[in-house]
């Protein structure tokens, strides 16, 4: 691929690059992934996704979120939101580009790497996506049950994240006998029980109050601070302006910008 | 991997009574065929027991006229055995025919009347052995041609030839008929464990998403076909047990005369061939499932 495409790429890698390694990146002389894979939690370069039935839903998108970074993915619908997801959590293929997630190379992901590829991005979904016959405990301690924890280990890990989502009170308690706001952070607390390295977040406040929304952003942003990458994606544009981070904004699969700073109205 | 046991033996035993009518119709259609496969492997083996039974007596019988003289008879004899399909030539006298069907009568308990007629209306005969019970060769025709001296000839071959035409016909018929009815069950296997997955879909998403492995998905329904096998395979051989005794005692009235000698490890050979075929069929149609509906 040319490299004056990926040049862009490569400066916002090494711009956001921290400690020692900074100074051994020079901007020409190593490939992307070489430099950002090890401290770029996720990584594209020049992605494309064009589904079978022909429609472009990604078009050339680059994008580096350095660990521990907070980002916002604006857009409307059918922008291609939905589509990057899907991507990092290798539920579908990029036609064209590589994506990396926690420095693997997803197109060179043999299916049985996948399930340790998801254990490393935790994702939050607007459904909240809890299994409604599993108390909050049994919903948390699903995700290590099903990915081979051993059983000793599974209880504390699950009060553990329930304490940080503050849920410890209500751990016997069935989805529906909770909140909106207790369900997205029970499906957090599930999200956070592997300790992955991203926290993916699709529209987590889309189903939710503004001040319930507030509550789940607030968490969000302490899970941030504990070290973890949050990528949300998101409509609520009070939050993006509210925030001043990182917002990405893409329009028909291309990111028209990429900036600190508020939610342009138009999106 | 005892925690993978555990969890995959675990959600197959939920999802098992989750759909608690599709599992039991699975296991009733799963034990039914499964009673066919039992009842045709008694059936061979009984077959094959009377067959072995047919074969080591002796293969032809020449009944030899009263009176002829003794030379003649051991010409015959001596002919006979020089031919080399024979392996043995036995000489019974009509005084040893008689005492072994006064044995026979008595084995029986039935009355022996014999001596009231003051004679011996029991023939002599030759006994022939043959070396491979198929070939006769011109045993047949030697003892024939032999006139004055025999009277009548009886052959096993055509009791071997109908107890192998019954045997063949029966396992072709009973194979074909347990092919169909298997091929049912694993149709039927195949749905319980689809709607399994169906109603497993959310939670199957959500595995997937939380970074469970293929085994942690596909296992459970693998074991919860098994289950389906294990359960027909166990009411199958409790039905059997239950019903050995009476059977057994009905086939012994009918068939009484023969001392058929069924094989001492049938029992065994029940077990392992009817647990073998659940286990295996529903494991099958349960393999087939997951390969046609949660592959992704």
């Amino acid at each position: 691929m040319t490299t004056t495409l990926l040049r862009p790429v490569r400066q916002l890698a090494a711009a956001t690059l921290i400690g020692p390694r900074r100074q051994a990146v020079a901007p020409h002389a190593e490939p992307v992934t070489d430099a950002a894979a090890p401290r770029a939690s996720i990584a594209l370069e020049d992605v494309s996704k064009v589904y079978p039935n022909g429609r472009r839903a990604l078009a050339d998108v680059d994008l580096v979120v350095p660990d521990g970074d907070f980002v916002f993915i604006v857009g409307r619908s059918g922008a291609g939101k939905s589509t990057l997801i899907r991507l990092l959590i290798r539920d579908e293929l990029a036609t064209s580009g590589r994506v990396l997630v926690a420095g693997r190379d997803l197109r060179r992901l043999s299916r049985r790497e996948i399930p340790r590829l998801r254990r490393q991005v935790g994702i939050v979904f607007q459904d909240f996506k809890l299994l409604p016959h599993k108390t909050v405990r049994d919903n948390v301690a699903f995700a290590l049950e099903v990915t081979g924890t051993p059983g000793r280990q599974i209880r504390p890990a699950v009060e553990r994240v329930l304490a940080l989502v503050g849920l410890t009170g209500a751990a016997d308690q069935y989805p529906n006998q909770l909140s909106g706001g207790e369900q997205q952070r029970t499906a957090i607390a599930r999200a956070l029980v592997h300790e992955p390295r991203v926290v993916i977040a699709d529209e987590p406040t889309g189903n939710l109050d503004p001040l319930i929304s507030w509550e789940i952003i607030q968490l969000l942003l302490r899970i941030n601070e504990l070290g973890t990458t949050v990528l949300m994606a998101t409509h609520n544009a009070d939050v993006v302006t509210a925030l001043r981070r990182r917002v990405v904004a893409l329009e028909d699969g291309r990111v028209v910008r990429d900036e600190i700073g508020g939610y342009h109205r138009e999106y | 991997m005892i925690g993978f046991l555990l969890f995959s033996i675990r959600r197959a035993w939920q999802g098992f009574w989750r759909n608690a009518v599709m599992s039991l119709a699975a296991t009733v259609t799963m034990t039914l065929m499964l009673m066919m496969l039992a009842g045709l492997v008694i059936g061979l083996s009984g077959m094959d027991a009377g067959l072995r039974f047919v074969e080591q007596k002796v293969e032809v019988q020449a009944f030899v006229a009263d009176g002829t003289p003794q030379a003649r008879v051991d010409a015959l004899v001596a002919q006979v055995r020089a031919l080399p399909e024979v392996a043995d030539v036995q000489y019974i006298d009509k005084t040893q025919a008689l005492a072994q069907w006064q044995a026979q009568l008595r084995q029986q308990g039935k009355p022996d009347y014999s001596s009231d007629t003051g004679t011996n209306p029991i023939p002599a005969s030759i006994l022939v052995k043959l070396k491979d019970p198929h070939v006769y060769g011109s045993v047949i025709q030697t003892l024939q041609s032999a006139q004055g001296v025999v009277t009548d000839v009886l052959e096993t071959r055509h009791v071997v030839d109908a107890l192998l035409t019954v045997t063949g016909f029966l396992r072709t018929a009973g194979v074909v008929v347990l092919v169909l009815v298997g091929v049912t069950v694993l149709f039927i296997v195949v749905n319980t464990i689809r709607l399994a997955v169906v109603a497993r879909a959310e939670e199957i998403e959500i595995m997937r998403l939380v970074g469970a492995s293929d085994a942690f998905i596909r296992w459970p329904f693998i074991f919860e076909g098994m289950l389906v096998g294990l359960f027909g395979a166990a009411i199958t051989l409790g039905i059997l047990a239950l019903a050995a005794q009476p059977i057994g005692q009905a086939v012994a009235t009918v068939v009484g005369q023969v001392p058929i000698q069924f094989d001492q490890n049938l029992g065994e050979q029940l077990v392992a061939v009817v647990g073998v075929a659940g286990l295996g069929l529903g494991a099958a149609g349960a393999f087939i499932s997951v390969r046609t509906y949660l592959i992704r």
